[in-house]
């Protein structure tokens, strides 16, 4: 839930919802205010015009006395109610009225100037309220002090053009606020679509892959500047990495020498006891020195991948380089071949490596005595066979991680052996399993990818045989 | 037997030397490329070791001007770089052998011994393992000075063993050395004669041993005593 807070999407639409709320209720308030202060001044108006008809309906009797002879349609108009008036003579004497309490009431309001002067009146007995104005006009009567009143609901229609104009209103704001969100979400949606793709090409980048820069092009510019800094932020990891690899191989190359010196001195001792507990110490450390820098190696370059690696060649050589070792360790070695050469594409120096690693590992868990099997299958598979005690089924996919080691092996080692071998096998797009040995043990199978270029020469073979 | 170490670290000359005298020969030290020179233009040595990082240049640079002068001496490089492009040029450049540190001191005189062997090479013709002698001109083998009788093509096959002691020989490799061109390949010909000389070298009570790698060849090891 919180995360849908951050989204662009909710913000846009958050703030643009609030913006059309604002602006509805802005625009009706400014068309209210418009509204009443236009009616206001239709009223006003009104009111002068009835004032000076009421002016002009006033005649001077045959005693010079005011008379007020309204015509019949205003008598009318008057007797409904809603609207008041009264005619004073400059003395303050009232001369005509719509009703003798408003005539009460004006008795004894002053004197008004030739501008109208308005008023509002309140505490009637049938509860309206009146608005008026009072203004001073001449008549052929001479001058006279006419007031006119009108009940103040007469801007109930201003108030229901209002009411019809807001409930219009009130379902079109809402539509467009709508169509403006569609529009914005789509916007936003198809401006991230390429972010989408960088965050695919992000999501590839690890220590294995520290070279991968993402795409600058076709991105939205309010996201262009977090790419650009991204990618430069790698490029200093990259450095970083580099240097670091630097230094594990450097370290490695440079722990050989005295490595070579210790294992000489010890060489050159009496033997005793202590002397071959130290020796063993010290082939241990070789071994990691070495397994360190095959690692750092691995790491610091991008394989040369395009050798055409013939397996069987590569595999019996390492099995003749191996054998040696193997038969110093009390291990006896095989090497079945496939009868036909096997050829993949890749790296023959890292393919060696990796069967190397296989069978040293092989050789290190065999039981003495034990002959550990190299073989060639014509699918682009290098297994290694051996009897040692197995894998248990639920550490076959950790024992291939840097620097895990078994429970209770009682074999020393770094823990990086089968990691490069693992390494080895994915930059060329293939795969090590681990499988049990009928009849006991363990099965490592190193599994090439068919492709392009991997063949087992079957072709050739047919071609020399005709 | 006279060799010339140039190793600039001075445990490691000093580690070397002491080997190299336990195993009779006579060890002068040098720990840069001007003194190798130096010493090699005025000493007929019969084998050098070289480590390739010293401290005036590259001992790539010493080899290759060494052999431009026409100086033959057999060469073990020794070095911490092990990559395939290092080893192609150290070979390359003139080396006739190459160990990675770190090595074990009796490989860096077993392949010593090996240089001297060659053809042309100062320790003639008498090949050692453990107390195994094969006197590669009287074709004569001898286990602890008494000798034993062995059929031509078995003395061919422990030959080759002795040479490459330590180091696995191809079968496909000892059966070209048995059968010439024309002659007619028997199909277990040369598994039955290493069981045969396996058994003889037992029996004569040999410290060194055939080991079989299936499917490669062979491998003769001296056994710990």
């Amino acid at each position: 839930m919180h995360r849908r807070f951050h989204s662009l999407q909710f913000r846009l639409a958050l703030r643009l919802a609030l913006l059309f709320i604002g602006a509805t209720a802005l625009a009706f308030g400014i068309l209210a205010y418009r509204a009443y202060e236009t009616a206001g001044s239709l009223n006003d108006r009104e009111l002068s015009l009835r004032a000076e008809d009421l002016a002009s309906s006033v005649r001077l009797d045959d005693a010079r006395n005011p008379l007020a002879e309204l015509p019949p349609s205003l008598v009318r108009a008057y007797s409904v109610g809603a609207a008041l008036y009264a005619i004073r003579t400059p003395g303050g004497q009232v001369i005509a009225a719509s009703s003798p309490s408003f005539a009460d009431r004006v008795r004894g309001w002053p004197p008004p100037g030739e501008d109208p002067s308005y008023f509002r009146l309140t505490g009637f007995k049938d509860g309206k309220n009146y608005y008026g104005l009072s203004i001073s006009l001449e008549s052929t009567a001479g001058p006279l002090w006419v007031s006119v009143a009108e009940a103040g609901e007469a801007n109930t229609l201003v108030q229901s053009l209002l009411w019809e104009f807001g409930t219009d209103l009130t379902w079109i704001i809402p539509l467009f606020t709508l169509v403006t969100l569609a529009i914005g979400v789509i916007a936003i949606r198809g401006g991230l679509k390429p972010v989408k793709a960088v965050a695919a090409m992000a999501a590839a980048i690890g220590p294995e892959a520290t070279s991968v820069r993402l795409p600058e092009k076709n991105l939205p510019t309010e996201i262009a500047p977090l790419v650009h800094a991204i990618n430069h932020a790698l490029d200093r990891l990259d450095q970083g990495f580099a240097v670091q690899r630097e230094f594990t191989a450097n370290a490695a190359h440079e722990l050989r020498t005295p490595l070579a010196i210790i294992t000489g001195a010890l060489e050159s001792l009496p033997a005793t006891g202590e002397l071959t507990g130290l020796k063993s110490d010290v082939t241990r450390m070789n071994r990691l020195v070495e397994q360190l820098l095959r690692v750092a190696r691995l790491d610091a370059i991008s394989l040369e991948m395009s050798d055409t690696v013939n397996l069987e060649a590569v595999a019996s050589e390492v099995v003749a380089n191996m054998a040696p070792w193997a038969v110093a360790q009390g291990r006896a070695i095989a090497f079945a071949d496939s009868q036909r050469p096997v050829c993949i594409v890749g790296n023959a120096h890292a393919v060696g490596d990796a069967i190397r690693n296989v069978v040293e590992n092989a050789v290190l868990y065999a039981p003495e005595g034990d002959e550990i099997e190299v073989r060639v299958g014509d699918d682009l598979t290098v297994s290694v066979a051996d009897r040692g005690p197995g894998i248990p089924v639920d550490d076959r996919e950790r024992i291939f991680d840097r620097f895990w080691r078994g429970k209770g092996s009682g074999v020393e080692g770094a823990g990086l052996g089968l990691s490069i071998i693992r390494e080895i096998m994915l930059r060329h797009g293939g795969s090590v399993q681990v499988k049990e040995n009928p009849g006991g043990g363990t099965i490592f199978v190193l599994a090439f990818p068919t492709g392009p270029g991997s063949e087992t020469l079957v072709g050739s073979a047919s071609a020399s045989r005709r | 037997m006279r060799l010339l170490v140039v190793e600039d670290e001075p445990r490691m000359a000093q580690i070397l030397q002491a080997a190299l005298e336990a195993a009779d020969f006579t060890v002068d030290v040098v720990g840069t490329g001007g003194d190798a020179r130096e010493a090699l233009s005025m000493v007929p040595y019969d084998a050098a070791v070289l480590d390739l990082g010293l401290p005036d240049g590259d001992g790539m640079l010493l080899l290759r001007a060494l052999r431009r002068d026409g100086n033959r001496v057999p060469i073990l490089i020794l070095t911490a770089r092990d990559t395939v492009e290092d080893r192609v040029g150290g070979l390359d450049a003139g080396a006739d052998d190459y160990l990675v540190k770190p090595f074990a001191l009796a490989e860096v005189i077993a392949r010593i011994k090996a240089l001297l062997r060659r053809p042309g090479g100062a320790l003639g013709t008498t090949l050692a393992a453990g107390n195994v002698l094969f006197d590669t001109i009287g074709r004569d083998v001898r286990v602890d000075d008494r000798p034993i009788p062995l059929s031509r093509r078995e003395s061919t096959i422990l030959e080759h063993l002795m040479r490459r002691l330590g180091r696995v020989v191809p079968k496909s490799v000892l059966e070209e050395k048995l059968y010439g061109y024309g002659e007619e390949l028997e199909s277990n010909a040369v598994p039955v004669h290493v069981h045969h000389l396996r058994r003889k070298l037992i029996d004569a009570g040999a410290n060194a041993e055939i080991h079989t790698v299936r499917g490669i060849g062979y491998l003769l090891t001296e056994t710990k005593s």
